[in-house]
């Protein structure tokens, strides 16, 4: 069994901010993690690893500092990985992303099933995953809560909705994005974060990937981001209820029944 | 004439209100464009009698029994055989979960580009322009796709308010299509949690208790003052481990959306994940044992003191 999962790094604080003159983020500085919910996908596989003798391969496309991601996954128990790196993948939105991503699974041979985070915590589109299950023909199984996989190529996940949840099952080979519900994720331990810095780290680029420069980065994105902002939140007035509890209780009912909110 | 469709999602039997907020605002924007709802159902299945009633110009309904628990494969088969032939200009999703995971597939199938979580949507000439929010709502962009046809775009739920519009009475457009279904995958009946969700996305008023608030006689008087004002009790994240509460209680970035006209937070300390699932709400209240707690700079009403002798405040009082 052969298992790829995807990890994206991320700016380690969420709190960006707009360069007043170019109007870019400055994300300059900020450090990268690993994307949260990647590494609930990791945990994923190493049970099956653990379980079935499964070979973890971990794989993620940009600039080479992601190494640091891909270490920590080979910390945790990952076997090998892969980093997809090149100027020309700079600018990609999630379709020029999951064209990268869908080569590199093809040029490792391909798995029983690949593995995503539900989302990035920074875009935060979630759509990376279904993008390389339809670029690749295989069937998805997105925010999976549960899931299992036998030993005779099934696989069978709980998929959780808004309102409830839905069994899914059906064949291997396999797309699975995970939720954090899934699973408690485990520690690397000193023996793995020994070992993984002595794993070599394969590099590929789009010439390894066989991919048409019009295919990738900018000029594979059909989407443009035409203007970033920080939201300007219209302050609401705060009004203190004043007294002991009981007379702030009081007050706050007189005042929403004078606005017929209750 | 250039169409926006909108693809209608339904669980349990019932159109999602996602779809319906988006008809709504599709037909603010449309400016001549055409609104089309599309509906994929089974024969038992009748959502045009529903969707018909929020005006769209048109309904476009497939019904067919493989329509039945259908897998985003067999979906995305018949949306894009429909949409390689009729051509809309633009297509629309409840950023659900399930339009999260179809729409990315029909995308690439359609080899356009789909933004996501959309907070708001607007027509500059031909141009779809969607504002995406990112980095936990901390940055808001616009976003637009020049080249590619459909445009896409999946709308967070409970931005939107769907109003019901009988001014004229949509055209019914039902066409035979063949559903070729995935035969890979099977999928179950949708089993609905015990507090469903969609009533704390569409509540009305919600009492909300974190951290600060989470005693076990806490949350039975939560539960008594919810029964007494027709509420729904909701928590911060943290609080999803208590047995009491799961995911489909939770409010925030990694939760749900919800825009009640009250909701009264006890305990909770407003960390940005929490403040952006609340930011649709009409009248927040909040109390909290800390005068500098950040919950406060998004309340219009504030106690600092004890959540629950607070709460007894209230269910003595109401
Ligand atoms: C502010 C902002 C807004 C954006 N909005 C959009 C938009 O609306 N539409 C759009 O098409 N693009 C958008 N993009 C571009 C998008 O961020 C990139 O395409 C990115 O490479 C992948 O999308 P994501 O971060 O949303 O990942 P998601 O789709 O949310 O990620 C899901 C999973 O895919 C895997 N994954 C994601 N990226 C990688 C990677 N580089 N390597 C390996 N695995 C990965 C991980 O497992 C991750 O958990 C936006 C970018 C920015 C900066
Ligand atoms: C990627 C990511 C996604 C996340 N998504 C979410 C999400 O969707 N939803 C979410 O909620 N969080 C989310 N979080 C977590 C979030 O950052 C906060 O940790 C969480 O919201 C804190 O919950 P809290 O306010 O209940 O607890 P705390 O921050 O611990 O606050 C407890 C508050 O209670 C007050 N208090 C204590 N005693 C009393 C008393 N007797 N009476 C009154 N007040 C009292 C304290 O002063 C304090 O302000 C996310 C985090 C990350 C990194």
């Amino acid at each position: 069994m052969k298992i790829i999962v995807c990890l994206k790094q991320v700016p380690e604080t969420n709190n960006v901010k707009i360069d007043p003159v170019t109007h870019n983020l400055q994300r300059n500085g900020i450090s990268g993690v690993i994307n949260s919910f990647d590494v609930n996908a990791i945990e994923a596989a190493l049970e099956l690893k653990d379980r079935y003798g499964a070979e973890v391969v971990a794989l993620t496309m940009g600039p080479p500092d992601y190494e640091k991601t891909l270490r920590l996954a080979m910390a945790m128990g990952a076997n090998e990985g892969v980093l997809l790196s090149s100027r020309g993948f700079a600018g990609a939105d999630t379709l020029a992303t999951a064209t990268v991503l869908a080569a590199a699974v093809n040029k490792i041979g391909g798995a029983d099933l690949i593995l995503f985070g539900r989302q990035a915590v920074d875009a935060d589109t979630g759509q990376v995953g279904p993008l390389v299950a339809e670029k690749l023909d295989l069937p998805q199984y997105t925010y999976v809560s549960k899931l299992n996989l036998s030993s005779d190529g099934q696989i069978d996940a709980v998929r959780m909705l808004d309102g409830g949840t839905v069994r899914v099952n059906g064949d291997l080979p396999a797309v699975a994005t995970v939720r954090s519900e899934l699973n408690e994720p485990r520690y690397a331990t000193p023996r793995n974060i020994k070992l993984s810095f002595k794993k070599d780290i394969v590099v590929y680029d789009e010439k390894d990937l066989d991919l048409d420069d019009s295919e990738i980065g900018q000029a594979g994105s059909p989407t443009i981001v035409t203007k970033v902002y920080t939201p300007t939140a219209t302050p609401k007035v705060t009004e203190t209820l004043e007294g002991s509890a009981k007379e702030a209780a009081q007050n706050l009912l007189t005042k929403l029944s004078e606005k017929s909110i209750l | 004439m250039s169409e926006i469709w909108i693809y209608v999602e339904n669980h349990f039997n019932r159109v999602d209100p996602s779809s319906l907020q988006l008809i709504t605002k599709a037909k603010e924007i449309a400016n001549g464009r055409q609104v089309t709802a599309v509906i994929l159902e089974d024969h038992d299945q009748d959502f045009e009698n529903t969707v018909k009633q929020y005006g769209p110009n048109q309904i476009l309904l497939v019904k067919n029994d493989n329509l039945k628990n259908a897998s985003d494969e067999t979906i995305t088969n018949v949306l894009v055989d429909l949409a390689q032939e009729q051509k809309p200009d633009t297509i629309l999703f409840g950023a659900t979960v399930t339009g999260r995971s179809l729409a990315p597939r029909i995308q690439g199938r359609l080899k356009t580009g789909l933004t996501a979580d959309c907070l708001d949507l607007r027509f500059d000439d031909d141009l779809l322009v969607a504002t995406k929010p990112s980095y936990g709502d901390n940055i808001m962009c616009e976003i637009t796709c020049p080249k590619n046809k459909p445009q896409m775009a999946t709308v967070r739920p409970n931005t939107f308010e769907a109003v019901v519009d009988g001014s004229s009475e949509p055209k019914i457009n039902e066409v035979e299509v063949t559903v070729d279904v995935d035969p890979r995958v099977t999928v179950s009946d949708e089993q609905g949690s015990v507090s469903n969700t969609r009533s704390i996305g569409t509540a009305k008023r919600i009492i909300a208790l974190g951290r600060g608030a989470q005693s076990e006689s806490i949350i039975k008087k939560a539960n008594e003052l919810a029964g007494k004002i027709g509420a729904i009790v909701a928590v911060s994240r943290p609080l999803t481990d208590l047995p009491e509460f799961s995911h489909e209680q939770q409010i925030g970035q990694s939760g749900n959306t919800v825009a009640p006209d009250l909701i009264i937070n006890l305990g909770i300390s407003g960390a940005v994940q929490y403040v952006v699932g609340i930011q649709n709400a009409k009248t927040v209240v909040s109390v909290n044992t800390d005068p500098k707690a950040p919950i406060f700079d998004v309340s219009q009403y504030k106690y600092v003191g004890d959540a629950e002798a607070f709460l007894d405040g209230l269910i003595e009082n109401v």
